[in-house]
């Protein structure tokens, strides 16, 4: 009895010649099933002969059709059989033979673009840090391929990250997020308590990336990656647009609006979190269309009108939910202190920071 | 409630449609109605609501333990038992029916199934083909109160989608790429779709609350549910995984940063911003995988599974005594009473009277066993 698969477009059938088998292929209860679980089974009631395997153990059989095809049987599985997969066929439960699906050459070919945030130094609680790839990733294996050293004495320090699960991809499996413990970031908080902060201040630490860690395609990294923070002192305090400082455009140019941070501040959130408004003198304001971007240290955002900028008065509209590094807000500490009036939060879901397009120009 | 059953031809629910829902991923899963599969689909940031039928009540079989589950998954998908994932399960409240939500593999040829596995360990596909369904996306989902642009306008019409100001006038807008929205947990109380997740962006505890049918993204609400550690800090952090009891007016939810927090379903109903209460502290290094609530005999029980812990069973009364935390030393909070089932993940109720769990052993294969609620 020969198996061999057959391939038709993106989909693969497992093909028993049975021919020289007399009537085989016309008698007899057909599966298929992972060759592993034929001849390895875990399971306590399990009884295998290694000579003649047959399946005693009551498993389910393998999603898919059966047909005849010429002289034998064709399976057309439901689920596609997997690459370096060993598949065996059963007849009445015995194993009459296997075959195995290639497995891919491994060819590494994503790398680590980004390792955020761009800073050099980082608060005490900083709570997120981001890694961008080249290409998709295989998105639930995050904690065994990122580890968080001391740079001087080269001791991973556990526990640093969140261990979630999904994890916090972007659509496209190519960004990935992790939270730093935030148990361990709160003040209060058993955990903050037991064991601390995840960093330690005054010390340097390296995020590592390990050249292990599979794409979507099951090849690994080319090469690990690498990035240092010095992490200083931890920052609570809301997040303050009214320290922001402005470099204004002239009106009637495209020139672009430059908004400088009291600190630095989450990159992605910068970029859905402001707009320019126009005034209009009915009392409405409306989005000014054009190209925003942040700095990718994340302490400025830079705006291009796609027409020049108008004479009458604008507005810079910032969503109260944008972040800084530890996860502080414009509306809110991240771990409000009760007792401190000043980190009272605020309701509003944005706030405007007016400016005038300077007017010597144009 | 403006839920129809049109029981004379084949029963469609109002706000479906017949036809074959896609699933890029499957998670979290749960019924409401009777007969509506909720299933989160990650990898498309929405929820899709299967109808799968009413269905007939069975007896129930006198025992459920299926062993070597994740073996009996990987036949039946092809694969091996490493490239199991089992994310979630559930129970048909009327037929008693087992409901799994596995991801076959990993990475580009990880593929979702909607599985049911019986007492006697046989898997079935739940048929997905010409079947009553309904999807709601939450990535872009306005919240109340939230007027922004989600985008970015953008010039010309290469890139981006028109989005209508107002009658004339519109603007160009590229959808946000980035963020994203991972659902955590479901449940479905009165009406009501609860949502619990995290987003890669802001760090906050955004329950939505989406009424079913649905009837368009404006009418996912959002609510804030802080909790205060200690009677001094107060946060907003993503909730895990939550539970609804007492005749549905509590919720018991756990935080990514481990308080558990109970809060009251009215208030869910009132207002946008909610403090819940702090009731227990798990401890260090853990998170909450799992709650399910029971009752016997006068009193109500919850179970919270964990990823360090062992199982936890806390009493409903208790709760309700407990008055929040002020000093952080463990143990703190409701007296909790620890479990012998070791390795317990995800859990549904089986009928009134028993819990299913499902259990990893110390070769990391996985087992599904229903326990009276009367030993637990």
């Amino acid at each position: 009895m020969r198996l061999s698969w057959r391939e038709e477009g993106d989909r693969t059938a497992l093909v028993v010649d049975a021919s020289g088998d007399d009537g085989v292929a016309a008698e007899g209860d057909w599966a298929v099933l992972p060759d592993a679980l034929v001849t390895a089974p875990a399971g306590a009631q399990s009884t295998v002969e290694p000579a003649a395997p047959r399946q005693t153990v009551a498993w389910p059989s393998m999603a898919g059709q059966w047909s005849r095809e010429g002289d034998g049987l064709r399976f057309d599985p439901r689920f596609p059989f997997l690459a370096g997969v060993t598949y065996a066929v059963l007849c009445d439960g015995r194993r009459v033979a296997a075959l195995t699906r290639p497995a891919r050459p491994l060819r590494a070919t994503t790398r680590v673009v980004a390792i955020e945030p761009d800073v050099p130094q980082v608060p005490l609680n900083l709570l997120r840090v981001s890694v961008q790839f080249s290409a998709p990733m295989r998105d639930d294996c995050a904690l065994r391929h990122v580890h968080v050293t001391d740079a001087a004495t080269g001791a991973r320090r556990d526990g640093v990250f969140l261990d979630m699960t999904p994890q916090l991809w972007d659509a496209s499996r190519t960004r990935l997020t992790l939270l730093l413990d935030p148990g361990r970031i709160k003040r209060g908080l058993v955990p903050h308590q037991e064991s601390g902060y995840p960093l330690e201040e005054g010390r340097t630490c390296v995020v590592t990336i390990d050249a292990a860690w599979p794409d979507a395609q099951g090849q690994p990294l080319g090469e690990g990656a690498a990035r240092s923070y010095v992490v200083g002192p931890a920052v609570r305090a809301r997040v303050r647009p009214d320290w922001w400082v402005l470099d204004l455009p002239a009106a009637g140019t495209r020139d672009p609006l430059v908004v400088r941070f009291e600190r630095p501040l989450d990159r992605v959130l910068v970029d859905g979190s402001l707009r320019a408004l126009a005034d209009h003198p009915g009392g409405e304001s409306e989005p000014i269309p054009g190209a925003g971007e942040a700095q990718p240290d994340g302490r400025a955002w830079r705006f291009v009108p796609a027409q020049p900028w108008p004479g009458a008065p604008c507005r810079l509209r910032v969503r109260t939910r944008l972040e800084d590094l530890a996860g502080n807000a414009v509306s809110r500490v991240f771990d409000r202190d009760l007792t401190r009036r000043e980190d009272d939060p605020v309701d509003a879901p944005w706030l405007d920071l007016p400016f005038a397009p300077r007017g010597d120009v144009g | 409630m403006s839920t129809s059953v049109n029981t004379a031809s084949g029963a469609t629910l109002s706000g479906m449609t017949v036809g074959t829902p896609t699933l890029a991923s499957v998670g979290a899963i749960t019924f409401g109605l009777g007969r509506v599969l909720f299933v989160a689909d990650n990898q498309s940031a929405s929820i899709v609501a299967i109808d799968v039928g009413a269905g007939a009540p069975s007896a129930p079989p006198a025992s459920f333990d299926v062993t070597d589950l994740d073996a009996r998954l990987a036949a039946f998908l092809g694969c091996t038992r490493e490239q199991v994932f089992i994310r979630d399960l559930a129970v048909h409240p009327t037929t008693g029916q087992v409901y799994l939500s596995v991801m076959r593999g990993s990475g580009a040829e990880a593929l979702p199934a909607l599985l049911t596995v019986g007492a006697d360990g046989a898997v079935a596909e739940v048929n997905l083909t010409g079947v009553p369904f309904a999807r709601m996306e939450l990535a872009d989902a306005p919240v109340q109160g939230d007027e922004r642009v989600e985008g970015r306008v953008v010039q010309g019409s290469r890139e981006g989608s028109p989005y209508v100001v107002k009658a004339d006038f519109s603007l160009q807008v590229a959808r946000e790429p980035l963020r994203t929205v991972t659902i955590t947990d479901l449940a479905f109380v009165d009406g009501i779709l609860l949502v619990a997740g995290a987003s890669n962006q802001e760090f906050s505890s955004t329950l939505r609350r989406i009424p079913f049918p649905f009837t368009g993204r404006a009418e996912a609400h959002a609510l804030e549910i802080f909790h205060v550690s200690h009677a001094k800090w107060e946060t907003a952090s993503p909730i895990r995984t939550f539970v609804p009891y007492d005749g549905n007016a509590s919720i018991l939810a756990s935080y990514t940063c481990t308080p558990v927090v109970h809060f009251s379903v009215e208030d869910v109903a009132a207002g946008d911003k909610i403090t819940g209460r702090t009731v227990a502290e798990l401890g260090g290094g853990n998170t909450p995988l799992d709650m399910v609530a029971f009752t016997r005999g006068a009193d109500e029980y919850l179970l919270v599974s964990n990823v360090r812990h062992p199982l936890m069973k806390l009493k409903k009364s208790d709760i309700r005594q407990q008055s929040p935390l002020t000093e952080p030393h463990e143990p703190t909070g409701v007296p909790r009473e620890n479990l012998p089932q070791e390795g317990v993940s995800k859990m549904a109720n089986l009928g009134p009277d028993r819990v299913l769990m499902l259990q990893m052993d110390a070769h990391e294969h996985y087992h599904l066993h229903a326990y009276m609620t009367d030993t637990l």
